[in-house]
């Protein structure tokens, strides 16, 4: 197991330089001159002397392996630049955003986790209930709606309309709710359906039948051993979409004014703010596969058959 | 199995309703605070924007919102309406008869923020620490051409420009980079285009609290030198999606919404038809233009740039795409702008047959069974660049292309990123573009020096007139000029050959909107496009 950790961690190493040389490649061979961007957002007239001398200020005037190379030792530092928008440190502008995004993604985690599993769970074992055709409208219903406008929709109903919860803003638990549930509703959609597919499937497993022969209390087949193998390709899911949802925040944020990192991303790419956009994407990177390692040792400890296969492999 | 089946059932159920009660309990008496909290803070205006206000540096550009900027810091002469150049910070001045000397007799009366005084001395240390980044500020053209600052007296400051340039006071008006941060603002090493320590001017407001990308609130400044606003507080609330913004002011969140494209043109319509607000447009700020590039072949020809003039519906089509939100323009520069009232162009109002006619003439012959006219066997196909960001350019793009398919056009529209759109104007890669001229106060003489220059996509645009070089002389001498006839005379003259000849084409004049709560009252738009519109407002809740 020892070895396995290791060696996820060092395949990060080529998996990042990849996903750097990606981004600069992206943004150095887009159209757009982000001094030119700098200007437009500015409302500046550009004239050459100015184009020139941002251009020597964000250092865009240098050979382009020679820029990679030194945003690739920069990183390494842990120093992604000046903002070309903010003059400030990028790091800085992100930590100072990041805790708000965070709090919504937990929020919505937690959200999810507490609706899908019951929901779930009891739709499995009670198919063709009231309750599993409940999950499946609202599985249908989450799937398929825009956040953003189910974002509007909440903020009309609970907001404008009962004055249940804040328009926007960020500070107590009630602007929390909306942009909780808004970003929470696709991934309920998700897992409900896969736990249930996943609890039938259990179902009909053998251990059931037996368990059920040797007298095994109902309850005790279904929390201890159907849930808790069912539970497995959900885990999976939320792992890998951990990452999708600190991006998935991005919409939301912007709906809600939430102040976090995904709109301060947002306004980076409208102004090719170059040293904001590759903070992101590695950060983004980053966590995708913080997220799946963490999934693939939780995983191994609920069900240690899978760490046994992979010592097989070894 | 059942019975527990059933208690497992009882008990999920009861928890679920357990939870939501307390959440719904919790939300409503927060709530009632909210409101009451909401009502409790009469003398605040609250309004949205949708950016973060940013630095508030009076030297430097992004992301200072210029609103904000203009609300803390101010400038030696106000732009008012009709261009008129009113005294602010210098109370009268003198331009020496060869147009190069600027006396001004400071205010004497005004104190910064911090109490300091507001004198010739800071005036120097402001204009030499702008004057230290000459590039940067290069394109508004007096700061290239000052020769020298001077100290006269306490309350007399001189500026000695290399050579005449009018617009100097015009320029003297925008919101950066020429306002005055106070001593207690600058940085040790004294270079403000790293930063301000804090934002201290001579304003009606003064910054009391930020929370980038949340809100900022603005205290009235009650030792302010003018007449004192009349509420006592500002809070800008940050947030950046337009629909939101609307839900905000629907709910009573939001005094005022104000701004160019702030919300949708349908959200406007439908909180106006509603009419429990008030709404308000302002003169307009700008002109959007169509720019015909006379370099390519089939745009060289006079009669087809005035054969697509006259082959669609202007009127229509800026009441349709704006929702009478925009006026049509039958000048390229609002008539409400210096030098600009008194132009003589004759206008070219719809007639599809006159269009068809004029296309004949020119050789574009329609051939029978085909749609698109052809010269010599090539098709009359033309390329129209758009903003695709920009709802109003892509709406106004579609409808040229069916009114001029009906002509026999065949116009290819593509929208493009704002700054690709700029980047292929510059480098003349365009045959037909939108652009709209910079507004008050750099105006008519911004635009007229864009069209002059080379490297800015004008220039180029034109050259099919038969008068270009003439038209170049006379738009590099409008600046130097000292005579105020002779100036008007150039700018009519300029004005009026570059729309005659077609390849300029006015569509719009673009305004601002702004709507309100019932209690607010006294909005009034700045003349300047760029600074803030709280003077005077009040509110009564």
């Amino acid at each position: 197991m020892g070895t396995y950790i290791l060696k996820r961690i060092m395949a990060i190493i080529p998996i990042f330089l990849l996903a750097t040389l990606l981004t600069f490649g992206m943004i150095h061979l887009s159209p757009v001159d982000p001094a030119e961007a700098y200007l437009s957002a500015a409302h500046i007239q550009s004239t050459d002397e100015i184009l020139a001398q941002k251009r020597h200020e964000f250092g865009l005037d240098q050979p382009l392996h020679v820029q990679y190379v030194n945003s690739i030792i920069k990183i390494c530092q842990f120093d992604f630049g000046i903002s070309y928008l903010s003059n400030k440190p990028v790091w800085d502008e992100v930590t100072y955003r990041m805790p708000a995004t965070i709090q919504l993604a937990l929020g919505s985690i937690i959200l999810a986790i507490l609706v899908s599993v019951p929901l779930g769970f009891l739709a499995g074992i009670k198919k063709n209930s009231g309750i599993d055709h409940f999950s499946r409208l609202l599985s249908f219903f989450g799937a398929s709606i825009p956040s953003f406008w189910l974002g509007y929709l909440l903020i009309f109903f609970f907001s404008v309309k009962l004055d249940l919860f804040p328009v926007e803003g960020i500070g107590t638990w009630q602007h929390l709710v909306l942009p909780s549930v808004t970003l929470a509703l696709p991934l309920i959609a998700l897992y409900t359906r896969l736990l249930r597919a996943s609890v039938l499937e259990n179902l009909q497993e053998p251990y059931v039948l037996f368990a059920r022969t040797r007298g095994i209390h109902e309850k005790v087949i279904m929390g201890k051993h159907v849930l808790r193998i069912a539970i497995s390709p959900m885990i999976t899911g939320l792992g890998m979409n951990l990452g999708k949802l600190l991006t998935g925040t991005i919409i939301v944020e912007a709906v809600f004014s939430w102040p976090g990192f995904g709109r301060y991303f947002i306004e980076a790419i409208f102004n090719r703010d170059v040293p904001v956009i590759q903070c992101y994407v590695l950060l983004a990177a980053g966590l995708f596969i913080f997220s799946n390692l963490i999934v693939d040792l939780i995983q191994m400890c609920i069900d240690p058959r899978i760490s046994r296969k992979g010592g097989q492999r070894q | 199995m059942s019975k527990r089946r059933k208690s497992k059932q009882v008990l999920f159920i009861s928890a679920i309703v357990l939870i939501l009660s307390t959440l719904l309990l919790g939300c409503t008496n927060e709530s009632k605070e909210n409101s009451t909290s909401n009502k409790d803070s009469k003398d605040m205006l609250t309004l949205a924007w949708p950016r973060d206000i940013g630095e508030m540096n009076p030297h430097v550009y992004n992301p200072s919102q210029l609103f904000a900027t203009s609300m803390i810091y101010e400038p030696l002469v106000s732009y008012q309406d009709g261009g008129e150049l009113k005294p602010h910070l210098a109370e009268s001045w003198e331009i020496s008869k060869d147009g190069k000397e600027y006396t001004f007799n400071l205010r004497q009366d005004v104190k910064f923020s911090d109490g300091t005084s507001f004198n010739a001395e800071i005036v120097k240390k402001n204009f030499d620490t702008i004057l230290k980044n000459v590039d940067l500020h290069s394109w508004l053209g007096f700061i290239t051409k000052v020769d020298q600052t001077e100290v006269i007296d306490q309350n007399t400051f001189k500026l000695t420009l290399k050579e005449p340039y009018y617009p100097t006071i015009q320029e003297l008006a925008v919101v950066r980079p020429v306002r005055f941060l106070g001593d207690a603002g600058f940085p040790k090493d004294g270079d403000t285009s790293k930063g301000v320590t804090k934002p201290v001017g001579t304003g009606p407001w003064i910054l009391e609290e930020h929370k980038a990308d949340e809100y900022a609130i603005f205290k009235r400044n009650e030792n302010y030198w003018g007449e004192l606003p009349k509420v006592k507080k500002i809070k800008v609330k940050i947030i950046p999606d337009a629909e939101t913004r609307v839900l905000a002011f629907e709910k009573g969140d939001l005094d005022l919404i104000y701004g160019e494209g702030a919300i949708s043109l349908d959200a406007f319509k439908q909180l106006e038809t509603t009419g429990n607000y008030e709404t308000s447009i302002s003169d307009p700020v700008a002109t959007r233009q169509l720019v015909m590039n006379t370099k390519k072949e089939q745009l060289s020809d006079l009669r087809v740039r005035q054969a697509l003039q006259y082959g669609f519906n202007k009127k229509a089509m800026v009441d349709g795409v704006t929702s009478g939100l925009e006026e049509k323009a039958d000048f390229i520069l609002p008539t409400n702008f210096p030098y600009t009232s008194d132009i003589d162009v004759t206008a070219i109002d719809y007639n599809v047959e006159k269009a068809k006619a004029l296309l004949d003439e020119a050789g574009w012959k329609l051939p029978k069974g085909k749609n698109v006219r052809e010269k010599d066997g090539k098709p009359l196909e033309i390329e129209l660049m758009y903003d695709s960001a920009e709802s109003i350019q892509k709406a106004m793009a579609e409808t040229l292309q069916s009114e001029w398919a009906a002509l026999g056009v065949k116009l290819n529209i593509v929208g493009v990123e704002l700054t690709v759109q700029i980047e292929r104007f510059k480098a003349n890669d365009f045959e037909l573009n939108f652009f709209s001229n910079y507004g008050a106060p750099y105006d008519p003489h911004t635009f007229v020096n864009v069209v002059g220059s080379e490297g800015f996509g004008f220039n180029e645009a034109i050259s099919s007139y038969p008068n270009r070089d003439e038209l170049l002389k006379q738009i590099a001498d409008v600046p130097g000029t000292t005579d105020e006839k002779e100036r008007q005379e150039l700018y009519s003259t300029i004005l009026e050959s570059l729309q005659d000849q077609g390849a300029i084409v006015p569509i719009s004049y673009i305004k601002k909107i702004a709507v309100y709560q019932k209690d607010v009252s006294n909005f009034t738009f700045p003349a300047n496009r760029d600074e803030h519109p709280f003077t005077g407002i009040s509110i009564e809740k």
